[in-house]
């Protein structure tokens, strides 16, 4: 199952830059796409914790770097078809078929989806629309890769604890922040490849995910979030006097760390309660 | 850090980034204010009379700085002597000399960590089990202002 685990990452990945390369309506099916590999990530690991296998989110690097879109969707149907001839060894024969029905779905559509020319690789660093000055670009590209990595990194991090959490309050905050952090993520990945420098995020390290100490993971990410605010501020501002659209964005997206402060601090409340509680 | 195109390549596609399954040696280069680390894996060649580091990893939790840093250092110590990488290691030291110390917090990271994963296949000659070297920064790579805040 290790390796249907890791090609499926990769398919989920590889289906998401997809996403952000197309500038048709595939963008929204390959989106789609992306979620339902994601969400068959969720049902192997799971079936890996029922089963006792040792697992983790080590992945290998996904080339995605193609001048059009059919050469990036035949590598994801090379992958999809290697998962489905590896799901022949499953023991969880519903699982598989599940997700072997899926696959067989998602490849036809892709077969048959327009070629289309990729620009997100041209390196101009220009969104359309808007003229930022060199230093705003700078903070801007530098922004997008961190928060993009990050983006990744969280939603990583908490379906991993809510993957070996049975608690139902705490799961339904971690899948929150799971869903907020999906919507960062393709926001920041769709700007990214319009500034022509779509990158896959890197792999995280395991001790990142494999928390020991949920207490102070928690209280490390609600100061990881109040400085993300502050880099939104400070983007918000370093574009402002160019963009007001952008800064409108960035000013959105700050306040929504609120809300995932807020959670963290409901999340932590709880765990400490749990805690003392035994 | 100057966003140029090949500095972009490297943000892109960094090199060498992940685990080595066939890595003889690791080290670990640490900044000890804020948790930021980079863990090198190397594979030494050893039956050749010098032996060489014909393949390099890297993994990090840091910004992106670090990982164009581990990028361009690990792409220049892939085929270097033991010797070799430890010169690169100095010579990247006297370079970070001439920058502000927040700027030179992330490199010097990097190449303390492949100072530390040959330092720790040196000993590992002596004792296989002996443990991964972890060596830790000087610098800070928080700018003073905020320090200061």
């Amino acid at each position: 199952m290790k390796s249907v685990l890791i090609k499926t990452h990769e398919a989920w990945l590889e289906m998401l830059m997809a996403g952000f390369m197309s500038h048709t309506q595939s963008k929204q099916v390959l989106f789609d796409f992306s979620d339902i590999l994601f969400r068959h990530f969720t049902w192997i690991e799971h079936a890996m914790i029922a089963s006792g296998e040792s697992y983790d989110y080590d992945r290998g690097n996904i080339p995605i770097k193609v001048e059009r879109l059919e050469h990036l969707l035949k590598a994801i149907t090379g992958r999809l078809l290697e998962i489905d001839l590896q799901l022949v060894g499953f023991e969880d024969r519903d699982l598989a078929s599940r997700i072997s029905s899926d696959i067989n779905y998602m490849v036809g559509v892709l077969h048959e989806m327009n070629d289309e020319v990729v620009t997100a690789f041209g390196m101009e660093r220009k969104l359309p629309g808007v003229t930022l000055t060199q230093e705003a670009t700078d903070a801007l590209t530098l922004f997008l890769f961190e928060e993009s990595y990050k983006e990744y990194e969280l939603i990583m991090i908490y379906n991993y604890l809510k993957a070996h959490s049975d608690d139902a309050y705490l799961n339904r905050i971690f899948q929150i922040l799971v869903d907020e952090s999906f919507f960062h993520l393709k926001q920041f990945g769709d700007m990214m490849a319009k500034m022509g420098i779509l990158a896959v995020p890197r792999m995280i390290m395991k001790e990142l995910y494999q928390v020991e100490n949920v207490v102070a993971f928690l209280k490390d990410g609600i100061n990881e979030e109040l400085a993300a605010k502050e880099e939104c501020k400070k983007l918000s501002d370093a574009v402002g006097n160019d963009s007001p659209v952008l800064a409108r964005f960035f000013d959105f997206i700050n306040n929504q760390e609120n809300y995932h402060i807020a959670l963290m601090k409901d999340a932590l409340r709880h765990f400490e309660v749990k805690e003392t509680n035994g | 850090m100057s966003l140029d195109n090949m500095v972009m390549e490297h943000m892109m596609n960094p090199k060498n980034y992940g685990t080595l399954a066939s890595a003889n040696a690791e080290g670990m280069g640490k900044n000890p204010l804020n948790g930021e680390k980079v863990a090198i894996y190397i594979h030494v060649k050893e039956d050749e009379e010098k032996p060489y580091i014909d393949d390099i990893a890297f993994q990090a939790i840091g910004c992106t700085t670090t990982i164009v840093a581990g990028s361009m250092l690990t792409e220049e110590a892939k085929g270097l002597t033991l010797d070799g990488a430890r010169n690169l290691v100095e010579a990247t030291m006297k370079l970070l000399e001439k920058l502000p110390e927040e700027d030179a917090a992330c490199s010097e990271m990097v190449a303390l960590g492949i100072k530390a994963a040959v330092d720790t296949y040196e000993k590992r000659k002596e004792d296989r089990e002996y443990p991964m070297i972890t060596y830790q920064i000087e610098g800070t790579c928080t700018p003073k202002e905020e320090e200061e805040a």
